[in-house]
């Protein structure tokens, strides 16, 4: 780690600043108004797992109130709370200071609460005025829904085609439909669940004034939730921090800054300047023109960055691992997924595929999952061609993968540990046909220890082990069966600090090794902390790619955007 | 009167017992609880249908009892009864771990028995190469049977329960145009005597042996060799790779893709064999038996098989006491007709029962997600 | 030449209507989501009912709706186990199947049943018109309800309140459950619709064209019926054509013999079965059933 010797004073915009007068501010009543909305105490365990407790939290009308914590802080069960979704075990909920009981998204919405989700609740297959009017009552009134569509977003300027079929829209614009559809409710209470993961940095910069107009001239609330702290300190006014199921902070945004709400948050000094990436506080990392995140590491007090696991900085020029040429996909119905992507990725290297979500990163997991045959196009592992498609090809070539959606294609649920441990290399326990209990404990047990992975026992179904350690028994899976390539899509998505942490360190651990690392990720700071290189995928295609040393933030927002920079 | 059900540990569904993070154990008390209350109410709702219709449940109970279990002979007609029921049932299960439902074991079965007849009949040589051919031949097509839901499916993307269920009845017009047709397996014309649509008696030579040839105790064959299977597709399934493999695919097709489980060759592949085994229980019935093809010959054994698996909750041992309590209802329905009730109420109790087992299982699940909060 | 199209037209039609009513409902179900095999088991239930019915009270017309009872009382028990108890779909449907055919065939050794069949209304004028006349203007009364039945359960499922959250429940349930709609409860209440359909298409059958219950007189129609609604591509249009479809296969089954052509019986009662299958096979990928059908929804459990 050198001292960047150019580091300039030009100040990277970060993704959600907005220039903010005083005047936009009202001024601090003497005499606190009744919260819009106030949780009292509230407490919610699921088995032994305590997601909040004894959490109180004040929303005032014309705020943007922030919700800050890491995954798992227990930030969406509160939300899922307020939204009739979750029954909580103790505590009160006061609306406008009067208690009320909601005991479903439908009575939430007659309160007057809204939320735009993460992951969306849009119908795919119905139209956008369709979707717009779900969850209403009483006769579906066709015109009327979709005059309703214009009108709201010509308003806030969240303009979008009434009878386009919500499937064929990009993610920014289903993102604009829900939040059309939560704001023509006249919502006293706008709820945001990690808004900007499906966002360009543009798309981002036009939420948050979208969002400063709904509680300025509107007289709303807003409560965003997020676990990037640039956002936060661009986009509220006043902040709850939360820690392991508690409130751990209430701060006025004015009052704090990036790196005080990164040890509250995190309830530790940051040691690594990684985990600081992870946890968003990427406007103080990145410095235009420095291949080495110093700034990042004297903001955070990073006494020891030999313990850094930094790459090195400059890519090594390995032999070409793997190699993607001109794929073409598509899915049964023929939407196209890949339109002729291109990447190699070299021994020894991390590459980091960067892009918005949905531009075809799930479908180049796929095709490297053996899930996803190419239409054109070939996919090379070692120079050797690969059938794409085929069971186990991929496997069989040497590709290992940590994919997105570990739950659904990373491991068999219902199966023990150690049998997803060995899931794919059953020959080295297997003797005439038959499996050795025996040798399947023991091989089950050397990589339990060899990857730290807590479970009580290698006979514990898969289920019942916590995100990061099922994370981690792919992880020691795929690593196990030495490959020549890993990829790894989204690796610290849902994880705590101590979890990305552990992540991160192993991907180093096997460029260092030799194994030629892609990484996909939407996180712009997870990418550029660990990548040698960065690529960025949009619309099915890489549309740009530099060295680490050579990454200017701007750029990279308008090539994820689909500008050509 | 069904201790193999009732004492059946809590459904898959539930933690194991070694996680720390179970449930108190009081709670689980409730669940023989309820498979008892379950089973009795099938089992009293079945007897006032009888008592409704003026007729004496305790006679109909009686009856049952008298074909079922009374004496060595009725016991022998249970497992009879069993057998093929069992063989079914066992390929039902391997087909549900693999994640298939095939629900269309009576038409395999029925074709089954047919290959298995033409075999008997027209092959010559000694009586227990034959016997083994025909059976071979009964399981091949079965097997074949099934082979074109598995091509519509895996090649055309046709839902399998609903080719499987259609097809039964392109195989009872397929079998009964067989049995028809003087150029298949009509039987053939006697000097004097009518022909009906049905086969010629197979030879002696080749039916299935009975074990203990005794009048009052005698068991065919068909049970030893469903048990044998019942045995062995356990520890395929358990203990080896193959198993393995196809419980993977059952359980996640995505993962099971990625580390080289194709879903058209293991997936296709439990397809047939379930075929194969309800074929098999075609050829029990035929050369065990029966010993010809009529009309009316695979009288709901594969449903019923069907059924079984669903009872036994996919496990090859448990379908054992499982088929042999079907065997018993069967084999008591047919001394009914000397109560005057008609021996249809066997299927009603059967199917009561069905949504008897599965009711327990649901409702604790429903409990325990409601506890949860989830 | 005239007469004998016309009488298999006519007949094909007559086959097509219990088709149809129980096609209305099947469709309903699967799009918010269920594949209902029980539909035959409705069927079945609603035709042994509505001859019950009649038997009791003389009257053909309240058959029809004891066997819409029948359909409803079977949706019931297919909805809460299915949709409450979320037990896996085919198995309760085979369990209902099951039931329903040994209860029908239990109840028919058992009880006193009189044929019963309701009124022919031969439309004036209209019923006159060369060929058309008897394929659309001659038939049992309650064929005609399906002439405001079809558009009814169209504008029901495509443009009211209730078809919207119906098919938003069959496409994404995670989504619908989110934005306040009750999944589980939708689909109840869609497979009570398609019991109530069902049973009249039964009823239909009974004391609508044949006037008496045989055992199993619906011999997989059900099945025929779903494969109906595949072969439509999940369309209410497509549907119906389905049904006529494979209403005219069984009306050749009959009308053949008659017509001094002699193909091979068997072949003739398994050709409904057989086109739904060669139906399937040319279509079943080119459409795009509901995203969500035949899973089960659970909240939280993707």
């Amino acid at each position: 780690m050198r001292p960047s010797p150019q580091a300039s004073d030009t100040a990277v915009t970060p993704p959600a600043a907005r220039p903010r007068t005083g005047d936009e501010h009202p001024p601090a009543p003497s005499v606190l108004p009744v919260p819009v909305v106030q949780l009292l105490g509230i407490g919610k365990r699921f088995g032994a797992v305590r997601a909040c407790e004894d959490v109180s939290l004040r929303v005032q009308a014309g705020e943007i109130h922030g919700l800050l914590g890491e995954n798992g802080a227990g930030k969406s069960t509160l939300m899922k709370i307020l939204l009739g979704l979750v029954v909580p075990d103790t505590g009160r909920i006061l609306l406008h200071g009067e208690p009320a009981v909601i005991t479903d998204p439908s009575a939430a919405a007659a309160h007057g609460i809204s939320m735009v989700h993460q992951h969306f609740s849009l119908v795919d297959r119905l139209s956008v005025w369709e979707n717009v009017v779900l969850g209403d009552r009483g006769r579906v009134d066709r015109d009327r829904a979709r005059t309703l569509v214009r009108e709201v977003g010509a308003r806030y300027g969240l303009e979008v085609d009434p009878d386009a079929c919500v499937e064929d829209l990009s993610t920014g614009q289903r993102q604009r439909v829900e939040i059309v559809k939560c704001l023509r409710r006249d919502p006293g209470v706008l709820i945001l669940d990690e808004p900007t993961s499906v966002l360009t940095l543009e798309e981002s910069r036009e939420l948050f004034t979208v969002l400063r107009r709904v509680v300025a001239d509107e007289g709303r609330a807003v409560i965003l939730i997020s676990h990037k702290l640039d956002e936060i300190v661009h986009a509220t006014d006043r902040v709850t921090i939360m820690r392991q199921g508690r409130v751990v902070a209430r701060r006025a945004t004015a009052d704090t800054d990036v790196r005080s709400l990164a040890r509250e948050m995190v309830g530790r000094e940051l040691s690594k300047w990684t985990a600081a990436s992870a946890v968003g506080a990427l406007d103080a990392l990145i410095e235009p023109g420095t291949g080495e995140p110093t700034g990042g590491t004297a903001l955070l007090d990073v006494r020891e960055p030999a313990a850094a696991p930094a790459p090195d900085p400059r890519p090594p020029a390995g032999e070409v691992r793997l190699r993607i040429s001109d794929a073409h996909a598509s899915t049964l119905d023929r939407r196209p997924l890949l339109r002729g992507l291109t990447l190699e990725v070299r021994a020894g290297e991390i590459l980091g595929l960067a892009g918005v979500e949905g531009n075809g990163q799930a479908a180049l997991g796929d095709l490297l999952s053996s899930l996803l045959p190419l239409g054109t196009g070939r996919v090379e592992v070692c120079g050797v061609p690969v059938a794409t498609g085929r069971p186990g090809a991929m496997h069989a070539a040497g590709v290992g993968i940590v994919p997105e959606d570990r739950h659904v294609s990373g491991c068999v649920l219902d199966m023990s540990v150690a049998e997803n441990l060995l899931l794919a290399d059953l020959s080295s326990v297997t003797s005439r046909g038959l499996l050795s209990r025996r040798r399947m404990a023991a091989r089950a047990r050397q990589l339990i220890e060899e990857f730290e992975i807590a479970t009580p026992s290698p006979d514990t179904p898969m289920r019942q082990l916590s995100g990061g350690n099922q994370q981690k028994v792919v992880l020691a899976r795929e690593l196990a069966a030495q490959p020549q390539v890993l990829v790894a899509a989204q690796p610290t998505r849902g994880l705590d600090i101590g979890a990305i942490e552990y992540m991160t360190e192993r991907l180093h651990a096997a460029a260092r090794s030799g194994i030629a690392v892609l990484l996909l990720s939407t996180e712009l700071g997870e990418i550029l902390t660990l990548s040698h290189r960065v690529a960025v995928i949009h619309r099915g295609a890489v549309v740009g790619e530099m060295d680490r040393a050579d990454v200017d933030t701007e750029r990279l927002g308008l090539l994820m955007g689909g500008q050509a920079a | 009167m069904t201790p193999t059900l009732i004492s059946e540990p809590a459904p898959a569904l539930a933690v194991p017992p070694a996680d720390p993070r179970r449930r108190p154990r009081v709670a689980d008390l409730g669940t023989p609880l309820l498979y008892a209350a379950s089973l009795s109410t099938a089992l009293v709702l079945a007897g006032l249908l009888i008592a409704l219709v003026g007729l004496s449940p305790w006679d109909a109970a009686r009856a049952m009892y008298d074909g079922s279990l009374a004496d060595g002979a009725a016991i022998g007609q249970s497992i009879d009864q069993a057998a093929p029921l069992l063989l079914v049932a066992i390929g039902s299960v391997i087909a549900a771990r693999a994640g298939i439902f095939n629900i269309g074991q009576e038409g395999q079965l029925l074709v089954g028995a047919s290959v298995g007849a033409a075999i008997a009949l027209f092959t010559p040589g000694p009586g227990a190469l034959v016997l083994i051919l025909a059976l071979l031949g009964a399981a091949v097509g079965g097997a074949l049977w099934a082979a074109i839901a598995a091509v519509l499916f895996y090649w055309r993307g046709v839902a399998v329960v609903i080719s499987t269920l259609l097809l039964i009845f392109v195989a009872n017009q397929a079998v009964s145009y067989a049995v028809n047709s003087p150029s298949l397996l009509r039987e053939k014309a006697v000097a004097g005597q009518v022909t009906t649509s049905q086969t010629d008696m197979l030879a002696e030579s080749v039916w299935l042996p009975r074990i203990g040839e005794y009048p009052d105790f005698n068991i065919g064959a068909g049970i030893f060799i469903a048990l044998a299977l019942a045995a062995g597709t356990s520890v395929v399934l358990v203990r080896s790779r193959l198993g393995f493999r196809i419980r993977m695919l059952g359980l996640n097709p995505k993962a099971a893709h990625r580390a080289g489980v194709g879903a058209v060759l293991i997936g296709g592949g439990a397809l047939l064999a379930s075929g194969a085994f309800a074929g098999l229980a075609g050829g029990v019935m035929l050369t065990g038996s029966g010993h010809r093809m009529q009309d009316g010959f695979a009288d709901n054994v594969g449903f019923d098989g069907l059924l079984v698996a669903l009872v036994a909750r996919d496990k090859p041992m448990l379908a054992v006491p499982v088929a042999l309590f079907f065997g018993a209802l069967r084999a008591g329905g047919g001394f009914l007709s000397a109560t005057g009730v008609p021996r249809y109420i066997v299927a009603v109790v059967t199917a009561l029962l069905v949504l008897a087992t599965v009711f327990p299982a649901a409702y604790a699940e429903v409990r325990r997600r409601r506890t949860a909060g989830a | 030449m005239i007469d004998d199209l016309a009488m298999v037209l006519a007949s094909s039609v007559r086959l097509t209507v219990p088709l149809a009513f129980a096609a209305c409902g099947e469709y309903i179900a699967e799009r918010a989501g269920t594949i209902n095999i029980s539909v035959e088991a409705m069927m079945l239930g609603g035709a042994f009912n509505a001859v019950w019915g009649a038997s009791l009270t003389g009257s053909a017309s309240f058959g029809l709706v004891f066997g819409m009872l029948a359909g409803l009382v079977i949706g019931f028990v297919h909805a809460e186990f299915s949709h409450r108890l979320s037990v896996n779909t085919y198995v309760v449907g085979l369990a209902l199947n099951a039931l329903v055919l040994g209860l029908t065939s239990f109840l028919l050794d058992s009880v006193d049943l009189t044929g019963h069949q309701v009124d022919a209304l031969n439309i004036p004028v209209l019923s006159d018109l060369p060929l058309l006349g008897p394929v659309l203007f001659a038939h049992r009364w309650p064929a005609y309800l399906l002439v405001g039945l079809i558009p009814l359960v169209w504008w029901l499922v495509q443009r009211s309140r209730f078809g919207l959250e119906l098919r938003a429940a069959g496409e994404n349930p995670q989504s619908a459950d989110v934005t306040g709609i009750d999944v589980r409860r939708r689909r109840r209440q869609s497979v009570l619709l398609c019991g109530v359909l069902a049973g009249l298409g039964g009823a239909y059958l009974a004391v609508g064209e044949v006037g008496a219950f045989n055992q199993n007189m619906t011999a997989g129609r059900g099945f025929v019926v779903i494969a109906a609604v595949i072969f439509g591509g999940w369309t209410l249009r497509g549907t119906m054509a389905g049904c006529l479809v494979f209403g005219a296969a069984d009306a050749m089954r009959l009308a053949l013999p008659a017509l001094g052509v002699h193909l091979n019986s068997q072949l003739l009662i398994a050709a409904p079965y057989l086109l739904a299958l060669l139906a399937m096979m040319f279509l079943a990928k080119t459409h795009r059933q509901p995203a969500a059908l035949g899973a089960p929804f659970v909240r939280g459990i993707v």
